[in-house]
């Protein structure tokens, strides 16, 4: 209790003060606004020095190094209290942020310049107006927004001293989406000419930072969870069962049927530096499917020792699967490293496509089907091929096009992206399970989480409500038509309604705390849904997306 | 009988009244818990017909084609192929916008309490008990209207605006910012209800139609590109499984499409949609009762027109010309070459009066029997063909090839005086596809222009402002003033803000803060 002078209207005031939190001024923002401000630098450097300058894809490798550092020393901190880890982090979180801006920002540029190359070399004198080139135009760019909607709301809660921690919990979600936007790959695709509205940067735009913020509110959730002492033997569970659900759906669900997986295959685009096409023959990789399947045998050991451990207090349950747990997580690793050597060892394609399929011809049918389906038949045609039709198919695209064949890492962008984001899940349950009452005494209070969760919650689910609304008046402007039920609006009206059934449990039965972290794990796992799911696994308008 | 039992009476036994159905139905339906139901059911169906290919996707007919007939029995009389459409979907909406409107009409007199009857007072354990709250000993004091007045304006200096009263011999100071936050909700849904209705009434008063259309006079091009050049009819398409049904429907007005224009990327490219940055459509709108009207419709700018609105939607591929450039050569010695420029549709004429009119253009010539036609839709071989007429002479067709082709090729054959080649031409497509949305309520702008930014402004109103309110009792007996304070948002905001208004008291004040 301090007792001060204050000789203002001759009232002398002792004051003690309750439960208070970090007071905050302008400067606690100076990250935040430094990188951004240093990322519109960048661009202008970018603009004065030209095509010489760092390319997009590598500052956004330096984004990705950044964010992992931030999370790396966090982490560090979290375990290990040290004002210097603390301050590192944040400031590598904040170089994260530049280096993910500054190559959003120097992407537009490049856009820029490549399609203005291409109009000159064709008689063109046009100069399309510059936000046509705005980085929105495909999941590589997406991703790319996303991430930094991701750093950049991350920094800005972080601007309070006691939720840096959220670095450790948010950072390393926003390298695995970099991850995967690396393997998408970044080559400039033609912009579908109905793109071309000055409400795809309205629309698109919104999207990244509501994604992003759905992020935060994700990784605030699981914070809540642990912080709510739920034993970590529960967490495991989850990310054993979304890892299973990873390879039993991934390769076509060979993995666990055939404890096989293949790779899809490439072809190359005749234009340069276009994105390759991708064919309709998957290719088996060695020991990759059957380790795949030890992983997942292993991760449901886990599971199945954990529910045994919290449904009977048994120790020994929860010390086998500890042990499962460290042993799926060195199998992933080996089914990754089988994975990326496989890859990279083949050499030719083509041989190793006859030689497989000739062991396994239904193979044949199943391209034929995919090349079949591209070839705008009605369905009473497509229904009437035979199988034989489908290998013969099949078997004439090969002797066509199948030289051309060739494999990369980047055939499966998403599928790779979810054995890596699987092993993330596995390695942090290990790590939270490691001292887990010191991680514990280090997280914010519950009462602030909580808060801070409803805050993020209520953001993204404004967020989205005007990412459905922009769209519907682009979809309006643009084709007349603002809501088609499209896949991917009902899946972000899905996540939007999430979120609405999230804010009014709160209002109507006091949910908050728990209820309210399920909640908002549930909303941001149908976030990535929209992101991710739609685009690759169902039809529609926004496929291109 | 003792006098304590004559006291004691039996207590009546009453009936607790249930109340009446309606009132319990209503109370029911004007449940947040109910909403949140409905929500549930909403979404799990929303996600039914993204998971099931509805019938209006593209790729519907393989998908249905490669259902079983159970799946097709049971999937189609559950109406999950067309969910959004179904009678269950449309009426759980209208549940749930009943909902929002009995909830809103049982919650709001709550509401308005916070604006209409403000809590000026407080007890000093009430005030405690808030989530922020400080207790400052004065040690000397003028008078306690002089500290009221001290704290009154503390709380203005951070934005609140203030009421000083007085309770039970305590002076009481009041502030508050955002009051009309507590009405956020309503307005929200108030835009939401607008979105969902006016929504409603565009699909049942509109409809989604489209129509081809070419520029080209000649019916064989019209033929080629089965589109006309002018018309009164467009073609309404609706779904039924894995049918398409297309409907002629009359409109008030004929168009007549006069030109059409291809942007290219690389002006020596193809014409397909990785190489175009937009396609116009010029069209001529005659109306009985208003008279001509002549627009253009291209990519993001729509035209509309009397309730239907034209959008640009794809071109037919086929290649063709909207204006080419013609060297023609005359056959007399020392006669210089000439250049000249015929639009599609257009007519030229030399310096010596030989009219030249544009007959058709074919991308990839070729001919059948005595019928001319093109081999592809690409610009294998283009030729203009024209019909030449020469000052006192008979009319004739020359073509007019790009490639260069033998001078002793019988159709490269020198025409009306003149060998004839085309030396560049604009590519364009054959005809284009105009998308048409009929509106005549306008209801598709109300609901998404007024209800969707009214939704967003509400949202931003709801989410970004918050209710805040501090009072401070002035106790002059305990000599002590005793400040609480709560919001319905940002409670880290708050926070800051009434540790500013405590240190505006006192300069020297430290919050402590959470580690």
């Amino acid at each position: 209790m301090q007792e001060v002078q204050n000789l203002q209207d001759g009232v002398i005031i002792k004051e003690k003060s309750a439960k208070v939190s970090n007071p905050t001024g302008w400067q606690s923002y100076l990250p935040v606004i430094l990188a951004i401000v240093g990322s519109f630098l960048m661009l202008g450097l970018r603009m004065e020095i030209g095509a010489k300058f760092i390319s997009d894809g590598a500052l956004m490798m330096v984004a990705l190094a950044a964010y992992i550092l931030a999370a790396l020393f966090q982490l560090t901190n979290l375990y290990a209290p040290s004002e210097m880890a603390r301050k590192i982090a944040l400031w590598s979180a904040a170089l994260g942020v530049f280096f993910n801006l500054s190559s959003w920002l120097v992407r537009w540029v490049a856009a820029y310049e490549r399609e203005i190359g291409m109009l000159r070399a064709g008689g063109n004198p046009e100069t399309p107006w510059f936000f046509r080139y705005i980085p929105f135009a495909n999941l590589y760019d997406l991703s790319i927004a996303f991430a930094f909607g991701a750093g950049f709301a991350t920094l800005l809660f972080a601007h309070r001293k006691n939720f840096q921690v959220l670095t450790a919990f948010t950072l390393p979600l926003a390298a695995l989406i970099l991850t995967l936007a690396r393997f998408i790959g970044g080559e400039f695709i033609d912009l579908p000419p109905v793109l071309d509205s000055y409400w795809r940067p309205i629309h698109v735009g919104v999207a990244s930072l509501s994604y992003g913020v759905a992020l935060v509110c994700f990784a605030i959730a699981v914070m809540y969870l642990i912080k709510d002492k739920i034993k970590i033997e529960s967490l495991a569970i989850f990310s054993s069962l979304f890892a299973v659900i990873v390879f039993g759906t991934i390769s076509k669900f060979s993995v666990f049927t055939e404890f096989t997986y293949r790779i899809g295959t490439f072809l190359p685009n005749p234009t340069a530096g276009g994105k390759p096409f991708s064919s309709p023959f998957r290719l088996e990789i060695p020991y990759v499917g059957a380790v795949l399947a030890f992983a997942g045998i292993l991760l449901l050991g886990v599971v199945v020792s954990f529910l045994i451990y919290l449904y009977q207090n048994n120790e020994g349950a929860k010390k086998a699967g500890h042990i499962l747990l460290k042993l799926a997580f060195v199998v992933q690793i080996i089914a990754i490293a089988f994975y990326v050597s496989g890859v990279k060892a083949e050499s030719n394609a083509l041989a190793e496509i006859k030689s497989q399929y000739a062991a396994d011809p239904i193979q044949y049918v199943i391209a034929g089907r995919a090349i079949a389906e591209k070839q705008q038949m009605s369905a009473t045609e497509f229904a009437a091929l035979t199988p034989a039709q489908l290998e013969q198919g099949a078997k004439n695209y090969l002797d066509q096009r199948g030289d051309s064949l060739f494999l990369n890492i980047k055939t499966n962008p998403v599928e790779f992206s979810g054995l890596l984001t699987a092993l993330a899940g596995t390695f942090f349950v290990m790590l939270f399970s490691f001292r887990t009452e010191k991680l514990r005494e280090r997280l914010p209070s519950l009462q602030s989480l909580d808060g801070l969760m409803y805050k993020t919650a209520s953001l993204a689910f404004a967020g989205l409500a005007m990412l459905l609304i922009t769209g519907a008046i682009w979809a309006n402007e643009s084709w007349g038509r603002p809501w088609g039920f499209d896949s991917k609006e009902t899946a972000a009206l899905i996540a939007w309604l999430t979120y609405a059934a999230f804010l009014h449990t709160r209002i109507s039965r006091g949910w908050s705390g728990r209820s309210s972290a399920y909640f908002a794990i549930v909303g941001f796992l149908l976030v990535i849904f929209t992101y991710l799911g739609v685009s690759y696994l169902l039809p529609g308008l926004h496929s291109y997306a | 009988m003792s006098a304590a039992e004559e006291t004691i009476r039996p207590k009546e036994i009453s009936e607790t009244k249930s109340k009446p159905i309606l009132d319990r139905a209503v109370e029911f339906l004007s449940s947040v818990r109910f909403g949140v139901v409905l929500l549930c059911v909403l979404v799990a169906l929303s996600m039914i017909g993204m998971l099931i290919i509805q019938q209006n996707v593209q790729g519907f007919d393989s998908y249905y084609a490669s259902l079983t007939p159970a799946e097709k029995t049971v999937f189609g009389a559950l109406g999950f192929f067309d969910i959004y459409h179904s009678w269950y979907y449309n009426f759980l909406l209208l549940v749930l916008s009943l909902n929002i409107v009995l909830a809103s009409i049982d919650r709001f007199p709550g509401a308005w309490s916070f604006v209409s009857k403000p809590k000026l007072d407080a007890s000093r354990k009430w005030l405690l008990g808030q989530k922020q709250s400080a207790v400052v000993e004065v040690t000397e004091t003028k008078n306690e209207e002089v500290i009221a007045e001290s704290v009154a304006q503390a709380f203005k200096k951070n934005g609140f605006s203030t009421k000083i009263s007085e309770k039970r011999g305590n002076l009481f100071v009041y502030g508050e910012s955002g009051k009309w936050n507590r009405l956020g909700a309503y307005i929200v849904h108030v835009f939401l209800l607008i979105l969902f209705l006016g929504h409603f009434i565009a699909l049942q008063t509109g409809f989604d139609a489209d129509v081809r259309l070419t520029p080209d006079s000649n019916p064989s091009q019209q033929e080629q590109a089965q589109a006309p050049k002018v018309t009164d009819q467009i073609q309404l398409i609706q779904f039924n499984l894995d049918k398409q049904e297309r409907y002629n429907v009359q409109l008030p007005f004929t168009i007549t499409c006069t030109e059409i224009e291809q942007k290219l990327i690389d002006r020596n490219g193809s014409i397909e949609i990785n190489n175009t940055l937009d396609w116009r459509t010029q069209i001529k709108i005659d109306d009985p009762e208003y008279g001509s009207t002549v627009a253009d419709v291209s990519l993001n700018k729509p035209f509309e027109y009397r309730g239907y609105r034209f959008f640009q939607a794809s071109a037919i591929t086929i290649g063709s010309a909207s204006e080419m450039t013609l060297d023609v050569i005359p056959q007399t010695e020392g006669a210089q070459p000439l250049t000249v420029n015929i639009k599609r549709n257009g007519e030229t004429n030399l310096p010596d009066g030989t009219k030249i009119k544009h007959e058709m253009f074919l991308p990839d010539f070729s001919m059948q029997g005595n019928q001319l036609t093109t081999r592809s839709a690409d610009f294998n071989n283009p030729v203009a063909v024209l019909s030449v007429t020469p000052p006192n002479g008979q009319t004739e067709r020359v073509f007019a090839f790009a490639n260069k082709l033998p001078d002793n090729a019988p159709i490269n054959a020198p025409k009306a005086g003149y060998r004839w080649r085309m030396a560049s031409f604009e590519k364009s497509p054959i005809a284009h596809v105009l998308s048409i949305k009929y509106d005549p309520f306008d209801a598709a702008f109300i609901a998404w222009y007024i209800g969707g930014f009214g939704l967003i402004g509400a949202l931003a109103f709801v989410f970004f402002v918050s209710h805040r309110r501090v009072w401070a009792l002035i106790d002059g007996e305990k000599n002590e003033i005793v400040l609480g304070g709560n919001t319905n948002r940002n409670q880290f905001g708050f926070e800051d803000k009434f540790n500013k208004i405590v240190s505006a008291l006192d300069p020297n004040f430290v919050p402590q803060t959470e580690e």
